[in-house]
């Protein structure tokens, strides 16, 4: 029996070597465990949407290494330095028209006067309160309701009609609908933000309660679970990462459609500085404002695809 | 044709020194660990005009602290009979006993193993080996300690904080023999559980598997469609019809010494072919029902 008991361990190390964080690139190429089971466990089957989910934790998973391998960071920032390069040369040479394009160090001056005068602060903390306002609102309402729609099948077939009907609605469509009910403040942008975040959050939890592995469901009901326990111990834990893949898309859209708002009708926020300084032509202002919205739309959606790995760190699986 | 063993026959403990018992010692055994009586299962099928009949008078009985197996042709109900045995579905017709009371639904009295491991990805070796134990309510303290210890029974210390992803399917199926071991059932109830090994981690398994069995002397159901494997695992082995299956013979596996390479006794493979010809038929019924239903 020792000789058996020391197989197993023999093989262990291989195994886990091939999981080791080091080895990472080489378990995802296909040098798993050894034997054919683990790739057929439906959990490891990868979907559509595990594949995008991976895309950006590769993507952030090498971000942090790459900065001490020079040749790979020297790779990955070649075509922001061409593209800042293109954007500070063409409009000195002339081949753009400086007035509407100015070069980029211009933009930047324009953009440090407005920090300085606490324009910038003043609308990126309208734009941030409001982003985050509809974002957290669709998180807290939308994660309970879609988990009621995956799991009770009367509430969903109670509710999806109607869902599907302003599923296809866009939030652009409904934002002047907002507006009559809500008026022109901050309840309505709040209200289209939330909208437009609401249905990437819902339809993942809703997908994230349907698509849990049956026979995790049965594994558990064998040995004795109620629904009760069932939901709270395999359900809700099993769901959490597509969960999670909802609300890092719903992170992005926060930010992309509070824009539109700000621009129909408001007093303050970035995407009221962007127009505002379009009409004033003030054109290096207008620059600064859209290089604000996109460096915060960049730090936001690398802070939640952070929070999504720490959260499903057992789904990276080979 | 059901062969119905009964609790006269010649009982003999395959592991144990000595085949010969008196056969008068087993009547005061009254009444068997698992009754199966003319157990029946009907599924109804959207689109299908018929009903599926997946088992239909299965009649079998399993001693307390016996180790069967189960063999039969793929489709022939064999991991119905087991979720029938488990409490997952209930019988359409016949009635399935634990120590004398029917079943209602699942419990911790019965323990499963499945071949696809069924390993929470979200919990670690020892925290899915304590889901059992969460369900029964165990203490924290003591729910940890008995997890390691079924770590340990199964050969896996240093692995309490692994993830099943970062396990290889061998060690996967040891958490998952251990989590089912932990919250001490009666019985076991195994699906094909070594199917999806490679050869020689399924033979080291098979072997622990046999260890266990005789230290923590549970009563073992188990399913597998690999003939050496129900004879070298099993006391008796069941083989069943094709579909809609039922039990066609009963077979006790005797053997005078477990020393040394079983499968190299010429009663091994004696046992082999007896239950190869039952097969073939079967088999070759099962192909056939596969044509005609398309």
């Amino acid at each position: 029996m020792a000789d058996t008991l020391a197989v197993p361990g023999g093989s262990g190390a291989r195994t886990l070597a091939a999981g080791d964080p080091e080895e990472a690139a080489g378990a995802a190429t296909g040098t798993g465990p050894p034997g054919p089971a683990p790739a057929s466990t439906r959990g490891d089957a990868p979907t559509a949407d595990d594949r995008a989910t991976n895309f950006f934790r590769v993507a952030a998973g090498t971000r942090f290494p790459a900065l001490a391998r020079p040749a790979l960071l020297l790779r990955r920032t070649a075509a922001l330095a061409l593209l800042a390069a293109l954007w500070e040369v063409l409009p000195r040479i002339g081949v753009v028209d400086r007035v509407f394009a100015p070069p980029l160090s211009e933009v930047l001056v324009a953009w440090y006067d407005l920090l300085v005068g606490g324009q910038l602060v003043e609308h990126f903390q309208a734009s941030l309160i409001r982003s985050l306002s509809g974002f957290a609102l669709a998180i807290a309402l939308t994660i309970p309701l879609g988990l009621a729609i995956g799991w009770y099948r009367p509430v969903a077939d109670f509710l999806s009609p109607v869902l599907e009907l302003f599923r296809n609605t866009s939030a652009v469509a409904l934002l002047p609908v907002f507006i009559l009910i809500f008026g022109l403040g901050e309840p309505s942008k709040i209200i289209f933000v939330f909208y437009a975040c609401a249905w990437p959050i819902l339809l993942n939890t809703i997908s994230g309660v349907r698509t849990v592995e049956p026979l995790l469901v049965k594994s558990a009901r064998s040995m004795g679970l109620g629904p009760f326990r069932l939901f709270q111990k395999v359900i809700l834990p099993a769901a959490v990462p597509t969960v999670f893949t909802g609300i890092r898309l719903a992170g992005a859209y926060s930010i992309l459609v509070l824009l539109f708002a700000e621009m129909v009708g408001a007093k303050a926020g970035l995407g009221y500085l962007i127009q505002d300084a379009q009409f004033s032509f003030r054109i290096p202002d207008m620059y600064a404002g859209i290089i604000t919205i996109s460096v915060l739309g960049l730090l936001f959606n690398l802070l939640l695809v952070t929070v999504e790995r720490r959260f499903s760190t057992w789904r990276t699986t080979s | 044709m059901t062969v119905t063993p009964t609790l006269t026959e010649t009982r003999t403990h395959g592991r144990a020194e000595n085949p010969t018992e008196d056969p008068a010692e087993n009547r005061a055994e009254v009444q068997a660990k698992i009754g199966i009586r003319d157990v029946g299962k009907v599924f109804r099928i959207r689109g299908a005009d018929r009903p599926f009949t997946a088992v239909d008078g299965v009649d079998l009985d399993v001693r307390d602290g016996e180790f069967l197996t189960l063999v039969g042709p793929s489709g022939c109900g064999k991991s119905t009979l087991l979720d029938l045995i488990a409490g997952l579905t209930a019988p359409t017709t016949g009635r399935i006993l634990i120590d004398g009371r029917a079943v209602t639904g699942p419990g911790l009295d019965r323990g499963i193993v499945f071949q696809q491991y069924a390993l929470f990805p979200w919990r670690t070796a020892l925290a899915n080996i304590e889901f059992g134990l969460e369900a029964k309510a165990v203490p924290k303290k003591e729910r940890r300690e008995r997890a390691r210890h079924y770590l340990d029974l199964v050969g896996l210390t240093g692995f309490e904080h692994r993830y099943p992803h970062e396990l290889s399917g061998g060690m996967r199926q040891r958490v998952a023999i251990a989590r089912s071991l932990a919250f001490d059932p009666d019985v076991l109830l195994m699906d094909e559980p070594f199917a999806a090994l490679d050869a020689q981690t399924r033979e080291s398994l098979q072997e622990e598997l046999l260890r266990i069995w005789e230290k923590t002397s549970k009563t073992i159901v188990f399913i597998t469609h690999g003939i050496d494997e129900a004879v070298y695992l099993g006391q008796r082995v069941a083989v069943m019809t094709s579909r809609p299956g039922r039990i066609k013979k009963v077979i006790d596996i005797e053997f005078d010494s477990r020393e040394g390479d079983l499968r190299a006794d010429p009663r091994f493979g004696a046992y082999r072919h007896e239950i190869w010809t039952l097969l073939r038929d079967e088999v070759a019924a099962a192909q056939e029902q596969e044509r005609t239903i398309g």
